[in-house]
């Protein structure tokens, strides 16, 4: 038995390595601290692990990159694949199981049959549905036939990525496959969506490990995606908000702003509009290892309105703004005056002076009334009424 | 009936003058001007600018909880940077910049929410008016917009949708339309990080400034708290480090500018009977003239038509 | 060389003259812009902000131009208080300028409020606030207009609903004006009292502004300025018009009235700027009249626009002399304008930083208001007899018994 040092490297594999109960308390703990559960957490983790309850993760590919799935095995805490694997029983995925052919569709039919009701379903990638779904099939079965069977049975559904969440790059338009999300085509199942492309990993793990010690999902949104990590946009926890709040903007790529670290926002940064954490998690576990870390705006890749519609370095919206970092001054000064209409008003008010002045000037002799009828006039003048 | 008229007559200019006079130099006289005291319940807010960060979280609260667009001003759509309360804007956080840069201070401005405010004294049609606990609320179904209360408040507070066909009138409410469902604190208090502004009874407010001042003397200005007596009164209640005309604070006396008003009203109509009063003089003075005209009027016609040589 | 006015006169001049053109066209137009800010908001037709949030309209159009629209009021108190009967022959013409001046002004009003669709609940005196000076004033001024003002200017339309021919008309004619002729003190006291308390209400609205209002003019006593200032305007806009028209229409020259007219208004004039001058020492401000800042200068100007023509007047020379009268009248009236104007916009001094100048629609839309005023006494004095005449001119169609009894 021996506890594996080498916390950097996640190696792809299922061996179940015995950790001792010291170090595999330290894991959990390091685990459930990632991802912001409490210590409480961490001892039910424990609790439900030793008691032998690891629930089964039936995980499916469709029309995807794999990057979710990369992306998963590039974290250290929880340290090992091993560990997370300890924590679970991953009974299907395509790109680590070491089956392949029949012997793995008879592995998908065993542990649907072995867990059924009980086993958490992982998608990855969007599944295609014009004509029928025939443009992604696993062994002569459409995409759209094998995640609705392995739906049926299953005790919770998690999204992970764009593309299971709502299409991510498939979808962009024209959208020639009709890929969609899993949740739109498993209409009325409960389905947790973690969209980002890729998905950060931390994201799963928390939903995961909170299922695992508490047997239930985090708070959800509107979307189905977990508050704990959509619930606010890049541009509310950006490191380089400062830089935005202050007008200090990087104009165009290189330029001294962009040098210094500036805000992002004119080169097209689509933090407003987009609901992730990656500010907070970052990727790969280097520090900065994040778009916007790394200079360049980030595009909304977990947002459907967003990825892959509005162009990279088109500016967003910012539907809650928010005060700058100067102030309004005690009497700011309000109200106009319009030189035209002073010219208006002054020629009017002259005009009517000199109207009454030219009016006195014909009054240098008394009127006389006139005693003479004058001729009489075409106007209708008529009494009758 | 046979009026003297000359007596009628001093009798009636009298009267007018001397109401109209006395209306006039009401304020001079020694009874004790009808004044309103703070209700026993009334709520507001102690603002103590000395905590105040300037970080601004109630503005874009104050913005959420009222249903309001932001105002972007100059920002080009970038920021909330509001340069003045207006029709989009309840609440706002303006600093305070001495000349040579030797004092500065932050300042919350919204609407004061006064014991006797000129507002309510001015609106025609009770638009503007007491709530319970004394908070000044509007009422869409009764404004004019007028804008009487405009030109009444002396610290300038409600601002008008100028650029709306349904224009209405804006201000702080106290979050009255949240208090006491889902809130028990206006939106501003609640995200404040420094408690600079807090909620609760006038009294308590009250006492609660006066134990800081007492707590430092010298620290606060004039070691008094603003609104204590304004303008008889407000429920907003401010304490600063720098004098308070400089944060945009009028100087006022104690006495309501709408008391003063009612006190000239009341001499001059004497509920309405002066002008009833009045009116009855009237009416028998004119009588009596209507009655020499209408007899001048005949024995003209009488004169013509003797002229004339016409007998009718 | 003076001929007295004896009776009132129906201009038989025509109607559609290039100046009757031009004034209708303006009120037109004025018009079509009121529609247009019904459609928009104010913001976009006028010059208002937050800070100065009353404009030309209820500044100039209502409490400075009602105040012209006094002289139904102060002739009407001269004839029938003081029993001045030589006023009788211009009391149609000045209730007329009252009527025309006072439904401008009400029109003004009406596109300024910003939800008139509230105006409903005037009708039910639960929601009004009693305490409130505007609410007095808009009720007073509707009151005026609909009982008082409308029951004057009866006489002459009842008088050509007489003459109309047909025998109906004639007899409801004469019972409504019976009628009237029975009940003429009540109305009469009613177009007294009314106008008494708005036009010195008009005054009390900008006491509740407080120290919002220049010193110089902020006052307890402003109900009391105002009233007596609505008298002189109202006097200084009948000789006006009578001068105006003598001269448009050859009238005749009646000294006694004119005459009496601007003795009258010279003295409450004086009588005014003495009550002006105590207020202030009263108050202790009178040294902010010489500190030559702009309010300084506007209150001097003011006083002088008023104080010189109401001592030249006491001239009987000055007063008999046609140019001369109405060179000081109108200077005159300049300054008693621009006093009952000045509190509520140039001496208004509102919290912050706030600049205002009407735009040029309201300029135009104010304009456009009094230019209706104008054509709608064109078209009365041409359809009906109301202007005075002296005996001698024959031309015109005379008011008939029993109507010219009023």
């Amino acid at each position: 038995m021996h506890v594996r040092d080498d916390m950097s490297l996640a190696v792809p594999t299922a061996i179940r390595n015995g950790l001792d109960r010291r170090s595999f308390l330290k894991v959990v703990a390091q685990a459930t601290a990632a991802i912001g559960l409490t210590s409480t957490m961490a001892a039910k983790v424990v609790a439900a692990v030793e008691k032998g309850a690891r629930p089964s993760v039936i995980w499916l590919h469709f029309q995807e990159c794999t990057g979710c799935t990369e992306t998963l095995l590039r974290t250290s805490h929880p340290g090992l694949a091993e560990v997370v694997f300890d924590l679970i029983s991953l009974d299907y995925h395509e790109t680590l199981m070491a089956a392949a052919g029949r012997q793995a569709e008879e592995a998908l039919e065993a542990a649907i049959k072995k867990n059924s009701g009980k086993y958490i379903l992982v998608v990855e990638g969007a599944i295609p549905t014009k004509e029928n779904g025939i443009y992604m099939q696993i062994g002569q079965k459409t995409g759209l036939d094998i995640v609705k069977h392995v739906a049926a049975s299953a005790g919770a559904i998690v999204a992970i990525g764009s593309c299971a969440s709502w299409g991510g790059i498939p979808s962009a338009d024209p959208n020639p496959t009709g890929a969609s999300g899993v949740n739109k085509i498993l209409e009325g199942k409960m389905v947790v969506t973690l969209p980002g492309c890729p998905a950060n990993p931390y994201i799963l793990l928390g939903t995961l490990l909170q299922f695992v010690a508490l047997g239930k999902l985090p708070e959800l949104d509107e979307l189905g995606r977990p508050k704990f990590a959509y619930g606010r946009t890049i541009h509310e926890h950006c490191p380089r908000r400062a830089h935005f709040d202050a007008g200090r903007f990087a104009e165009e790529f290189g330029d001294e702003g962009h040098r210094l670290g500036y805000c992002l926002y004119k080169l097209g940064c689509k933090g407003p509009s987009t609901h992730a954490s990656c500010s907070v998690l970052q990727f790969c576990e280097v520090v900065d290892a994040w778009p916007i870390g790394l200079g360049h705006p980030c595009f909304g890749c977990t947002e459907q309105s967003v990825a892959f519609r509005v162009p990279m370095h088109k500016p967003s919206e910012i539907v809650r703004p928010t005060p700058p970092s100067t102030y309004a001054p005690v009497s700011a000064p309000q109200g106009f005056i319009s030189p035209i209409a002073t010219a208006v008003g002054g020629l009017i008010g002259g005009a009517l002076l000199g109207a009454g002045w030219m009016a006195s000037r014909g009054m240098k002799d008394k009127p006389a009334p006139s005693t003479h009828t004058p001729p009489p006039n075409q106007n209708s003048d008529s009494e009758k009424e | 009936m046979d009026v003297n008229r000359r007596d009628v007559l001093k009798v009636l200019l009298g009267g007018t003058a001397v109401t109209a006079i006395a209306g006039s130099t009401a304020h001079v006289a020694k009874a004790a001007p009808e004044t309103v005291q703070p209700l026993e319940d009334a709520v507001g807010l102690l603002y103590d600018a000395t905590k105040c960060i300037g970080c601004r979280a109630c503005m874009p609260a104050c913005q959420n909880a009222n249903g309001l667009v932001p105002d972007r001003g100059l920002s080009h759509g970038l920021y909330m940077q509001p340069n003045n309360l207006n029709s989009q804007t309840k609440n706002l956080i303006k600093l305070y910049v001495a000349e040579d840069g030797h004092e500065r201070s932050f300042m919350k401005q919204q609407c004061m929410h006064c014991v006797d405010p000129a507002c309510v004294s001015g609106c025609p049609m009770q638009a503007l008016h007491k709530e319970p606990k004394g908070v000044v609320g509007w009422d869409s179904g009764l404004c004019i917009g007028c804008r009487y209360c405009q030109i009444a408040c002396p610290f300038n507070i409600p601002k008008f949708e100028w650029y709306r066909v349904n224009p209405k009138i804006v201000k702080c409410e106290l979050c009255r339309h949240l208090i006491g469902t889902t809130e028990t604190q206006p939106a501003c208090t609640k995200v404040c990080p420094t408690h600079a502004v807090i909620y609760g009874k006038r009294s308590d407010l009250l006492a609660e400034a006066h134990r800081r001042i007492k707590e430092k003397p010298g620290y606060y200005f004039e070691d008094r708290v603003y609104g204590e007596t304004e303008g008889g009164g407000t429920q907003c209640l401010v304490l600063s480090r720098v004098d308070y005309t400089k944060l945009g604070l009028p100087k006022m006396g104690p006495e309501s500018n709408a008391s003063r008003v009612r006190r000239v009203t009341n001499v001059i109509y004497q509920g309405f009977l002066t002008p009833v009063v009045i009116y009855g003089g009237l009416v028998a003075v004119v009588r009596d003239r209507w009655k020499e005209h209408l007899q001048h009027v005949e024995d003209e016609r009488n004169e013509d038509n003797d002229s004339k040589g016409m007998h009718v | 060389m003076s001929e007295k006015w004896e009776q009132c006169v129906r201009l038989k001049e025509p109607l559609l003259t290039k100046p009757f053109k031009f004034f209708l066209g303006l009120a037109g137009f004025a018009l079509v812009l009121v529609a247009l800010r019904e459609v928009s908001g104010l913001g976009y037709v006028t010059g208002l902000n937050d800070g100065y949030a009353w404009g030309l309209f209820k500044n100039w159009n209502v409490t400075a131009l009602t105040a012209l629209g006094s002289g139904g009021y102060a002739v009407a108190v001269m004839a029938w208080i003081f029993n001045e009967r030589k006023f009788h022959p211009i009391m149609r013409t000045a209730v007329l300028t009252s009527l025309v001046g006072y439904g401008t002004g009400m029109l003004a009003l009406g596109a300024d409020v910003g939800r008139p669709w509230n105006f409903i609940h005037i009708i039910n005196p639960k929601t009004w606030n009693h305490h409130s000076v505007l609410l007095e004033v808009a009720v007073c001024m509707t009151a005026y207009v609909i009982l008082a003002l409308n029951f004057e200017n009866m006489p002459p339309f009842l008088e050509r609903m007489y003459q109309s021919g047909d025998p109906q008309r004639s007899k409801r004619a004469l019972q409504i004006f019976h009628y009237m002729q029975k009940s003429f003190p009540f109305w009469i006291a009613l177009a007294f009292v009314l106008p008494s308390m708005h036009q010195s209400s008009l005054g009390s609205l900008m006491f509740l502004a407080g120290d919002r209002v220049h010193p110089l003019w902020q006052s307890a006593r402003l109900p009391l300025f105002y009233l007596l200032m609505a008298y002189v305007l109202g006097f200084a806009c009948v000789l006006l018009v009578l001068i105006l028209s003598t001269y448009a229409w050859d009238l005749g020259w009646d000294e006694e009235i004119l005459g009496r007219l601007a003795i009258v208004m010279s003295w409450l004039t004086l009588f005014w700027l003495v009550l002006q001058f105590v207020d202030l020492a009263y108050r202790g401000v009178f040294e902010l009249a010489f500190t030559f800042d702009r309010y300084s200068i506007v209150f001097l100007v003011e006083t002088v626009l008023i104080l010189v023509p109401a001592l030249a007047l006491q001239s009987a020379s000055l007063r008999e002399k046609p140019a001369h009268l109405f060179r000081l009248t109108l200077t005159l009236t300049i300054g008693g304008l621009l006093y009952r104007f000045t509190p509520t916009s140039i001496a208004f001094m509102p919290l912050g930083n706030y600049t205002y100048f009407p735009s040029v629609i309201e300029i135009l839309m104010s304009v456009g208001f009094t230019a209706l005023a104008v054509v709608v006494f064109l078209y009365a004095v041409k359809r009906f007899a109301i202007l005075p005449a002296s005996a001698g001119k024959i031309a015109a169609e005379a008011a008939i018994r029993p109507f010219d009894t009023l």
